[in-house]
């Protein structure tokens, strides 16, 4: 531990000794007089000794969610006590504890304290909670000794999920059994169509009804379920932040909403985060798949770069054939402009939702900025233009919606507008 | 005046130049002392305790400053300490006035005495700044 003196404490030692020279100089005794407590309050600062301090730091829980509180504990002991023993746990910028994270408390000889904490999780990500510095001090504050006493415990806040009621379903199945009914016939629930009967077909598939009018056998087809490859394709370029929010934190919640949706699906669900760092998941199911992509999620970050990126430097298996693609960005690179574009031109089922950056940066009424803004506003019009012309929709998820609101968008759009 | 626009910058600055503050304060009150004459001012300990006391609750006043959420036992047992050094430290300034009264067999002695006072309470200061 590192030891400090107070400032007053050499002040102390020149008044004192000043007095006591004044006195001899003068031949007066109210300089000794006034130099006297002097004395006094230095010898009580330089009696103190270095205190061994020790410290644990737990946290009652490993993971939360964004927006829940859980306790950081922190267990104390000094063999010689202490008179006054600050605590201060420090924190990521995106984690709170009520009342500050700082505390004192006394220390008597041998005793163990359990201070507890309540941190709030504020944001999602991958957390170093602590160390704890701890500052020993004298009664009167004279001298303290200060210093780290307990590791860094890791925290993971996971985003929080909306409540989604229906998907966006691919245009491709694939060949694995699912709940997503296909267009392909087969064996299933879902009636299909009528067609005459062959040899090989199972009693059970005759539709007497239509047998009767027709005089002749005619069996249900019907559609089988499937599951689908649904790619999670996070813009990591860049991001907009403003009055605490950020797109970027938006679009790791939607793609955690939508990573849990289709995989309770039994879809296959892989992730791409493109930007600076580039990082892939490989299409996968089962719950260590959702872990897996949240996991990949909570280490997404936003670092500028300038390097060239396009779809070829991904490795082959990340994007199967006949995945659904749904980009998350904000529409603010080229690169992922050109990439999103690349992936459409080589057959791939894309839908982009740009979490909007607007309202982030919205202008004060009659400023300057306000015809950048409109013309800011038109650039980004024009590229949606440019998505919309070569079938891919696009939709604007507001900071004010739920993400059901652009995926119903993105259903009523196919339903108008039937890709080739 | 000096003394006291001096402890407002030291309790506005975080501390600095609070021992200035008190060197002035009680270099005035030596020096008025002088300039009055013969007899020995009774006073003496009052204003050295005084003195003590406004660099303890400058100092305290500073370190509340981190706004640490503490426990009460704390302030308490702080303020008991700093009464507690008052308190002696008026006893231990009362009796050096009371014993000025005394007459000394050998000038000699208390002169050394005096000067080993001042240079252990100097070097004391130099070794505490020191560590």
């Amino acid at each position: 531990m590192t030891g400090h003196i107070s400032r007053r404490l050499p002040a102390y030692a020149v008044l004192a000794a000043a007095g006591l020279v004044a006195g001899l100089a003068l031949g007066r005794v109210e300089p000794v007089a006034l130099a006297a407590p002097f004395l006094l309050a230095l010898v009580a600062g330089v009696a103190g000794r270095e205190p061994q301090i020790f410290a644990r730091l737990t946290l009652d829980r490993e993971r939360a969610l964004e927006g829940e509180e859980l306790t950081a504990t922190v267990d104390v002991s000094c063999p010689s006590g202490l008179d006054r023993l600050d605590l201060l746990m420090l924190l990521p910028p995106n984690l709170s504890i009520e009342g500050g994270p700082a505390r004192a408390i006394r220390l008597r000889a041998g005793q163990e304290r359990t201070i507890e904490l309540q941190l709030t999780c504020e944001r999602w990500g991958a957390f170093a909670v602590g160390p704890v510095l701890v500052r020993a001090r004298d009664i009167l504050g004279l001298r303290s000794w200060e210093g780290a006493a307990a590791e860094a415990q890791r925290l993971r806040v996971y985003p929080t999920e909306e409540t989604l009621r229906s998907l966006v379903a691919p245009l491709e199945t694939q060949v694995f059994a699912g709940n997503q009914v296909a267009k392909t016939r087969g064996e299933g629930i879902e009636f299909a169509d009528l067609r005459e009967w062959q040899p090989g077909d199972r009693i059970r598939r005759v539709n007497w009804r239509a047998t009767a009018l027709r005089r002749t056998l005619w069996v249900n087809e019907q559609n089988p379920e499937r599951n689908t490859d649904v790619v999670l394709f996070l813009d990591t370029f860049a991001e907009v932040r403003g009055e605490g929010r950020s797109t970027n934190d938006r679009a790791v919640r939607a793609a955690a909403t939508l990573a849990h949706g289709y995989l309770q699906r039994k879809d296959r669900v892989g992730l791409v985060g493109f930007g600076a760092f580039l990082s892939w998941l490989l299409p996968a199911t089962g719950t260590r798949q959702l872990y897996a992509i949240i996991e990949t999620l909570l280490t997404s970050q936003i670092v500028t770069s300038y390097a060239l990126r396009d779809v070829d430097v991904l490795p082959p298996r990340t994007l199967p054939p006949k995945a659904l693609v749904i980009a998350i960005t904000p529409l603010l690179d080229d690169r992922t402009a050109a990439a999103l574009l690349d992936l459409r031109a080589r057959g791939y089922d894309l839908i982009v939702v740009e979490v909007s950056p607007l309202e982030l940066v919205a202008p004060e009424p009659g400023s300057t900025f306000e015809l950048a803004h409109r013309l800011w506003r038109l650039s980004r019009d024009a590229q949606r233009w440019r998505y919309e012309q070569v079938g891919v929709p696009v939709v604007s998820w507001r900071d004010d919606e739920p993400l059901a609101v652009p995926l119903e968008e993105v259903n009523a759009f196919r339903h108008l507008a039937r890709p080739a | 005046m000096a003394g006291g626009l001096l402890f407002a910058w030291a309790l506005l600055s975080t501390g600095r130049g609070l021992g200035v503050a008190l060197f002035l304060a009680g270099g005035t009150y030596v020096a008025a002392v002088a300039a009055a004459g013969n007899g020995v001012a009774a006073s003496a300990p009052v204003v050295a305790v005084l003195l003590l006391l406004a660099g303890e609750l400058s100092a305290w006043s500073i370190d509340e400053r981190w706004k640490i959420r503490a426990e009460e036992e704390l302030n308490w047992r702080r303020g008991a300490a700093v009464s507690a050094l008052a308190l002696v430290g008026f006893i231990m300034a009362s009796l050096v006035v009371a014993l000025s009264a005394v007459q000394p067999n050998h000038g000699l002695a208390w002169t050394v005495l005096g000067a080993a006072a001042a240079v252990g309470a100097a070097g004391t200061g130099i070794w505490v700044a020191r560590r």
